[in-house]
């Protein structure tokens, strides 16, 4: 019984852990694109490098916790869906990071008019993925309040997906001073932000259905 | 010889152990936060503890109902009833060993001429209505409960289930200690009235004639745990009670409580001290109470997921299986009567004062073997726990090396 306490606050600890990974990813996510679009990118490698960490960690976190839960037969009836929306958080940050590597190697000309939107934009989708973890965090504590808080990913999510619309229309309708290709690369970056908040809804769909499951 | 007559009840008793072990842990072994090799130590511990401690009062009552009073009736009646049993799970119709005792009994009554008592038939039949409901009842108020101390306590998921987890496995012996104290009357009631058997006195405790006899019945049900329950807890606890685990728990606990309730004389007087009527000591159906408390979460959740071809499967096989029993019971003792030659046993006129049976035993050598018996019991219980907690042990460090290597190696 007592290595049973000792694991089960192990693995809380643990759950805790890989939240907070996602939470702080999607913080540093926000200001590595401002670093980027001030063109400050020392301060945008840093904030990759500490991105790239807190991927790294999550996924040890991911298959540390699956790992506990099967070796100690925790939560037999609802591990596969747990172990399921860890792999749908994770995907948040593995997205996060992809598209800071990207914006790293591919080094897109974003003209500074564009500036504001794009920061919108990434606040935005951003928003999406931090309204999710207290969500995730409550289906552990308190299942009957994870609906009402998963309002506000959706909320999000549509809002990402009307500036992100906005943008891409300024794009390619009111910018003339870059071409079809730069025009091109920027779509591909929008959809790269966008994908953080189309992310979230994922989750929170999975996640809305667990929430009816545990309370039902 | 005297053995070879008990051999029908130590078959019920495996019968018994075999399925209806499978109603205290089924939920939680199908569920797999249990294992089967725990639930199966902890059930046959308790059981056995349950049946010597607290199985008098169900016997009394069946005595009542028909005071067998001939060994071979004793014998044909069990295995009357361990054979109804047996055919009807067969055909895969829900069966109540309660329910085929009573019927056997009232078989060997009609039999030999015995008048079947009315007021101790009607209890026992009320019994078989009141126990589901009250377990319904209590299923129901213990489930409000829960839910109320899970949404005040704010507790996290998995910590909660860690108390789900030990909550299982302590209701589920107190599950197994009641269905001890109540069903024991059905593997080894028909035996008390004719066995007398020296008390064996033990130092710290000393075990009567009855309790030597529910000794037996409870290994029986032990062995039927250990050897046959595995299957039917994984089918129980997958494909009939799609129950949570806070469920399982709160349906495990109503039915242990019924089942107490029924076999508890203590309570009963207590009842009775402070002017309530007395609690009928009766052997009910862990598997009918069981069936009760699904169904009282199920009214409680909405009544929508109700299985009412399962209600009457059920409600058939309340009325089948006595009748079934009571013609097997009444035929076998005609066969055993008048083509064996087997005393099943006289009639008694009503106002006589019942004699001690002819085949009563007061054997000193069953006493000296169920002295070795006790001896061997408490070893091989020793031996058991012994093994199992090293070999726990050596998993858990093979296990943790495991771990260890993998993750040094991922760096």
């Amino acid at each position: 019984m007592a290595l049973f306490t000792r694991t089960t606050k192990n693995l809380i600890l643990k759950i805790d852990e890989f939240f907070d990974n996602i939470e702080l990813g999607l913080l540093v996510f926000r200001e590595a694109i401002k670093a980027y679009l001030e063109k400050d990118m020392a301060a945008f490698a840093r904030h990759l490098q500490k991105v790239d960490a807190l991927e790294g960690n999550a996924d040890n976190l991911q298959m540390s916790i699956e790992n506990e839960m099967i070796t100690h037969s925790i939560l037999p009836q609802h591990r596969e869906e747990v172990s399921k929306l860890l792999e749908e958080l994770d995907e948040i940050i593995d997205s996060i990071k992809r598209s800071l590597y990207e914006l790293n190697i591919e080094l897109p000309y974003i003209p500074s008019s564009l500036n504001k939107d794009l920061i919108s934009l990434t606040e935005t989708s951003a928003n999406a993925g931090e309204e999710l973890i207290p969500a995730a965090r409550a289906y552990f504590k308190a299942p009957y309040t994870v609906r009402e808080k998963l309002l506000k990913v959706y909320y999000f999510e549509k809002e990402t997906d009307k500036i992100g619309h906005d943008t891409k229309k300024r794009v390619f309708q009111e910018i003339k001073d870059i071409d079809l290709a730069q025009k091109a690369h920027l779509r591909y970056i929008i959809h790269h932000i966008e994908n953080i908040s189309d992310q979230a809804q994922k989750a929170a769909d999975l996640l809305a259905g667990m929430a009816i499951k545990i309370v039902m | 010889m005297i053995l070879f007559f008990l051999t029908s009840g130590l078959f019920l008793g495996w019968s018994l152990g075999a399925n209806d072990a499978a109603n205290v842990f089924g939920s939680a072994v199908g569920s797999k936060m249990v294992t089967f090799r725990k639930a199966a130590i902890i059930a046959s511990a308790a059981v056995i503890i349950g049946a010597v401690i607290q199985g008098a009062g169900g016997s009394d009552t069946l005595g009542k109902l028909g005071s067998v009073n001939a060994i071979g009736g004793s014998f044909t009646l069990s295995l009357a009833a361990a054979l109804s049993v047996y055919m009807m799970t067969r055909f895969s119709l829900p069966v109540s060993t309660t329910q085929a005792i009573v019927g056997a009994i009232i078989g060997w009554n009609l039999f030999t001429g015995n008048r079947t008592d009315p007021a101790t038939l009607s209890k026992i039949v009320i019994t078989w209505i009141s126990g589901p409901a009250l377990g319904a009842l209590f299923a129901i108020l213990l489930f409000i409960l829960l839910i109320a101390f899970k949404k005040r306590s704010g507790m996290h998921l998995i910590r909660f289930e860690s108390v789900i987890r030990s909550g299982l496995i302590i209701v589920g012996a107190f599950g197994a200690y009641s269905l001890g104290a109540n069903n024991i009357a059905n593997v080894m009631g028909v035996f008390v009235p004719v066995f007398k058997l020296q008390d064996i006195d033990l130092g710290i405790i000393s075990l009567s004639s009855d309790q030597q006899l529910f000794l037996f019945g409870g290994i029986a049900i032990a062995l039927g745990i250990l050897t046959y329950s595995k299957k039917v807890m994984e089918t129980v606890g997958t494909n009939i009670f799609e129950l949570s685990s806070e469920s399982a728990m709160v349906v495990v606990l109503a039915q242990a409580l019924v089942m107490f309730i029924f076999s508890s004389s203590g309570l009963s007087s207590l009842f009775v001290k402070i002017g309530l009527p007395p609690i009928p000591m009766v052997p009910v159906s862990s598997t009918q109470i069981i069936v009760g408390c699904v169904l009282g979460i199920g009214l409680y959740k909405g009544a929508r997921n109700i299985n009412f071809k399962l209600l009457g499967e059920i409600a058939l096989g309340w009325l089948a299986t006595p009748v079934i029993a009571g013609l097997f019971a009444y035929f076998s003792l005609f066969f055993m009567k008048n083509i064996f030659s087997v005393n099943v046993g006289y009639s008694i006129a009503e106002g006589t004062v019942i004699q001690e049976p002819s085949s009563i035993t007061t054997a000193t050598d069953l006493s000296a073997i169920m002295r070795y018996l006790l001896l061997g019991i408490i070893i091989a219980g020793f031996l058991t726990i012994a093994f199992f907690y090293f070999l726990e042990r050596k998993k858990k460090r093979e296990l943790r090396l495991s771990e260890e290597k993998f993750w040094k190696n991922l760096k």
